[in-house]
């Protein structure tokens, strides 16, 4: 009996099973203190937070700290700080999609080495460069001055110290976010394309639009949504760049762990970016494909 | 179709200190199927992206029905194209893909569907019309990539070694097909493979290159049969090349006088080519060419036997034993004798 | 000069033996007082928190905080770290308010010399500043803006001008130049400021975020007048910028001390408080950090000042004439809304 129930037992079924799951719990292993990293730095932090914004200052459950933003401050600060993010996310895109083309186009090492020219902002501190376009940008500064001397203005132009000045520093610090992954995905794109574009009759311009633009549009996408992402958060460059005028979200965040007379209120402004925040990259990323398909089939 | 004359004249065409193209002419007929064979780096492919405007040669002209093409951009060429990998649109459909040169020539949509329609047929796609290209199998690809090069109806047709990457059987069912297809539409076609076999079973004429030059243009048959070179010899099929010696007005191997058919293909012939299936068992002495050799090893291989033989001077030829072969199998360390009519038997010299 | 030094050594000598009469027995402790930091820590340490923790006998230890909410988390732990905190006066309204600090020991603390808006049951003002008005002389040449009715009035004084993105002084200006009286500014008038305010922001160039931000729109010209504190206006006159400002109209704003709630020395905390805001201590501001000024009055009784230092100080019986001080509990009250509808005025 025993010996034909061992019978029906394939081969050594048991032991390359434990085999397997040994193997497959090394590799999660490996995962383990990044994962773990992620979630005390990230997911706890988070967590409490989400938690704290559900109480008022008095310490019983409420909604106080969600009613609070529909207050007119609020409501504005958020519109204005999605304004300003799209705004520099399409001038990213205007100024950094030829860049990554030509990129794209020159052979690997030539563009290896502008690439550095692209990532070199990285290396200063945000606040260095900022302080550099003040100088640049201002009234007595060396952009209005020059023009003044060259007689092209009479009186300066407002260059910062409002959206423009804002504009110009964020567009400065979030070009390299949109042109890497571009450049990647562009560089992805089989010349091959190309030529069958042409040999199908399309002209340089039309193959680039009916065919190179929709094969970039995801990396598009990606670098788009990233640039867009990271300027909800911004804080430093509009606050000395937009002259108090550019009112960011983050701001508002600042000010409320600072001056309210709880965390709760502070929370509910940080759950509230991050959800509108999912929200923005979950309709890029469908936005995106439908611009794709939409662009290959016209 | 009317025409497709293509004419090659004197094109050349340098990479660095590399000569992809050296002085190439070639004159294609209107409605010829033809190949450019050759190893890789022989310039076949460049002649190719010269015909199709991808590459712009150093000199050189290029007329198609007598026009002067060759600073014509590609777009404005006319000519379709499938690629080695397809190239197909991965953001289209197939219908879309296949639509693309006639939306870009401004037809009307309902003439569009229609003609697509048609193109799909042609090549057995149109149930598939409303496919993502990734979902498509290769030979699925190959057969849109076909329909969208012949869709508008093209007067010249190029191909860069389009079965390449399909296995073997689809290959040899697709040759048949691409064969049936140029028979049937009549449009000259420009075929590019490194494939001996491929070249052999589809083209009017076949051009081996070698170098960035024309080795030998001529019929699949002629090229098969009466190579002009070794290198175009041994080029086609399992060839072995055996040495030979002057002998008096003729030629001799291992002591014996060839007797051929032909003059050789140069007076200097220095090579036998020796292809396994032109071996018989059976041969008459005063007619044909006695060849002895010993036998080495005997290799089963389903529908034959293989036979490796070391011949005088240290040459190993191997041949084919077919199970309706009534002579016995021969054991490694025997002594056999093979048997090349006259008619089989081809000289070459190593340059043409 | 030599006779200056003389006068110091001598206060300090003063304070000194009062303190070790009374403070004697809380020598050893270690007191940790944590402030904003920089250049205004590092004064303050020098001219009042050295002096007052000699005199107390307890070592003094620095941390730096960013506002309430640090102090907040401070106080929640259960075990702060800290014993007392520097802030802003509307900010230790507030704390007081929250609970966040001990009661102070009015017993020990002298409030003699000190305006009834300067300190509260938890805190008391330690230093003053001064939110001024300031201009370019390279600008206005022949005739000057004197008062906030000259801020709001382009049409005689045409040019850019800047204000703070913080409602705090701000309120304040626009009434004043509204002609609403010194004296009757409290309950602030919020509905007929931000009128005012609204009708002045066409003007309004920049509104600074940062004291250094707003020394250097004046520096370099970005604006032609501005509302600025005093400190930071002196270091731009100082550079040798074209720049003058007045005190006329100038609003005073405080810095103040607080023990933290659950301060483990509490006790020592309130002689150093003491000892800070002693006549005598207080006496070295005015010599030490011009453009600040001592919160107790009789810290002019006490000190000798020469006219010019007199002149600077902004505490000066005759310069604290010209200027109103801040109601930190009304602050505290109406903060977060007035914030709200001042953030919103000005980015919109």
């Amino acid at each position: 009996m025993t010996a034909a129930a061992l019978d029906t037992q394939p081969l050594n079924a048991g032991l390359l099973g434990d085999d397997e799951r040994r193997h497959r719990l090394a590799m999660f292993g490996l995962s383990v203190p990044a994962m773990l990293l992620v979630a005390l730095v990230l997911l706890v932090p988070f967590s409490w937070l989400a938690w704290l914004s559900l109480f008022d200052a008095s310490g019983a459950l409420s909604a106080e700290n969600y009613a609070r933003l529909l207050r007119p401050a609020y409501v504005n600060s958020f519109v204005s700080t999605l304004e300003v993010a799209a705004l520099v996310t399409g001038v990213c895109i205007l100024l950094g999609y030829p860049v990554a083309y030509l990129l794209s186009q020159l052979p690997k090492r030539a563009a290896q080495i502008l690439l550095v020219f692209v990532i070199l902002p990285f290396w200063t501190s945000v606040l260095v460069r900022t302080y550099a376009w003040l100088v640049l940008l201002q009234r007595e500064g060396i952009i209005n001055t020059w023009l003044k001397q060259l007689g092209l203005i009479s009186e300066s132009l407002p260059l910062v110290n409002n959206l423009t000045g804002t504009v110009i520093g964020m567009v400065h610090v979030m070009l390299p976010f949109l042109i890497l992954p571009l450049y990647a995905s562009m560089r992805a794109i089989d010349p091959v394309y190309l030529r069958a574009a042409a040999n199908c009759g399309a002209s340089p311009a039309q193959a680039f639009r009916q065919v190179f633009l929709p094969l970039s549009a995801p990396g598009l996408g990606a670098g788009a949504a990233l640039t867009f992402v990271l300027c909800l958060g911004f804080y430093l460059t509009p606050a000395l760049l937009g002259g108090g005028r550019v009112a960011m979200w983050s701001t508002q965040i600042a000010d409320a762990v600072a001056k309210f007379a709880n965390w709760g209120a502070a929370s509910a402004l940080s759950v509230a970016l991050l959800v509108v925040t999912g929200l923005i990259l979950w309709l890029m990323k469908w936005g995106v494909r439908r611009l794709g398909t939409s662009l290959g089939e016209r | 179709m009317t025409s497709g004359a293509v004419s090659i004249r004197n094109v050349s065409k340098a990479f660095g200190t590399f000569t992809a193209l050296d002085n190439v002419s070639l004159d294609i007929e209107p409605g010829e199927f033809l190949t450019l064979l050759g190893p890789s780096g022989s310039g076949k492919t460049t002649l190719l992206n010269v015909i199709a405007g991808f590459e712009r040669p150093d000199s050189g002209s290029l007329l198609v029905d007598g026009v002067e093409f060759i600073t014509k951009p590609p777009h404005k060429r006319d000519l379709g194209m499938v690629f080695q990998n397809y190239a197909l649109f991965p953001h289209m459909d197939v219908f879309n893909n296949v639509a693309y040169p006639l939306k870009l020539r401004g037809l009307a949509a309902a003439e569009t569907r229609e003609r697509v329609r048609q193109a799909l047929e042609t090549v057995q796609m149109a149930h598939l019309s409303g496919r993502r290209i990734t979902e498509l199998s290769g030979g699925q690809k190959q057969r849109v990539a076909l329909a969208r090069a012949i869709v508008f109806e093209p007067k010249l047709l190029l191909m860069d070694e389009p079965l390449s990457a399909l296995d073997k059987n689809l290959r040899e069912h697709m040759q048949i097909e691409l064969k049936r297809l140029h028979d049937r539409l009549g449009m000259t076609t420009i075929y590019v493979t490194h494939d001996q076999q491929e070249a052999l079973t589809m083209s009017n004429r076949i051009a081996v290159l070698r170098n960035g030059g024309i080795v030998q243009l001529d019929t699949p048959k002629h090229i098969y049969d009466r190579p002009n070179c070794r290198f175009v010899a041994s080029f086609m099929g399992e060839t072995r090349m055996l040495p030979v010696g002057r002998s008096g007005d003729g030629y001799e191997f291992a002591g014996r006088r060839l007797k051929l058919a032909q003059p050789p293909s140069a007076a200097d012939a220095q090579w036998l080519v020796v292809r396994p299936e032109r071996l018989g068992w059976h041969g008459d002495e005063a007619r044909d060419n006695r060849i002895d050799g010993l036998v080495v090893d005997v290799v089963y291989r389903g529908d034959s036997h293989s036979i490796s033989l070391k011949l005088p001077g240290d040459h190993e030829i191997s041949i084919r034993r077919a199970p309706t072969e009534d002579k016995p199998l021969p054991e490694p360390g025997q002594t056999l004798t093979l048997w090349l009519k006259p008619e089989a038997s081809v000289l070459v010299e190593e340059a043409p | 000069m030599h006779l200056k030094r003389l006068a110091i050594a001598n206060m300090l000598g003063a304070a000194t033996a009062l303190f070790m009469a009374t403070g004697a027995f809380a020598a050893g402790e270690t007191l940790t007082i944590s402030g904003f930091g920089g250049n205004l820590q590092k004064d303050l340490r020098a001219t009042l928190w050295q002096p007052a923790a000699d005199a107390a006998g307890v070592t003094l230890s620095e941390e730096t905080q960013d506002g309430l909410a640090s102090v907040r988390v401070q106080v929640q732990s259960g075990s702060p770290t800290w014993d007392i905190v520097h802030l802003g006066a509307d900010e230790c309204a507030v704390g007081g308010k929250e609970g966040l600090f001990e009661p102070l020991d009015y017993n020990t603390i002298k409030t003699d010399g000190f305006d009834k808006k300067a300190y509260g049951e938890h805190w008391i003002a330690t230093n003053t500043y001064s939110v001024v008005l300031a201009w370019r002389t390279d600008v206005y040449k022949d005739k000057h803006p004197t008062s906030w009715a000259d801020f709001w009035d382009v049409k005689a004084f045409p040019g850019r001008r800047a204000l703070s993105t913080y409602p705090q002084e701000m309120m304040e200006i626009a009434l004043l130049g509204a002609g609403v009286a010194k004296d009757k500014l409290y309950p602030l008038d919020t509905k007929l400021s931000l009128e005012r305010l609204k009708e002045i922001k066409p003007n309004i160039s920049v509104w600074w975020s940062s004291g250094a931000q707003s020394a250097q729109l004046i520096k370099d010209k970005e604006v032609d007048m501005m509302a600025i504190w005093g400190s930071r206006v002196a270091s731009v006159i100082k550079d040798g910028a074209p720049v003058e400002f007045t005190y006329d109209n100038g609003i005073l704003g405080y810095g103040c001390l607080a023990i933290l709630k659950g301060s483990k020395h509490v006790a020592a905390a309130q002689k150093f408080i003491a000892g800070v805001v002693s006549p005598e201590v207080q006496a070295r501001i005015p010599e030490m950090m011009p453009y600040y000024g001592p919160t107790n009055n009789l810290a002019f009784k006490v000190g000798k000042f020469s006219p010019d230092v007199l002149a600077k100080s902004n505490m000066s019986p005759e310069n604290v004439a010209k200027q109103t001080f801040i109601d930190a509990n009304w602050w505290r009250d109406n903060n977060e809304l007035v914030r709200e509808d001042y953030s919103l005025l000005i980015s919109n």
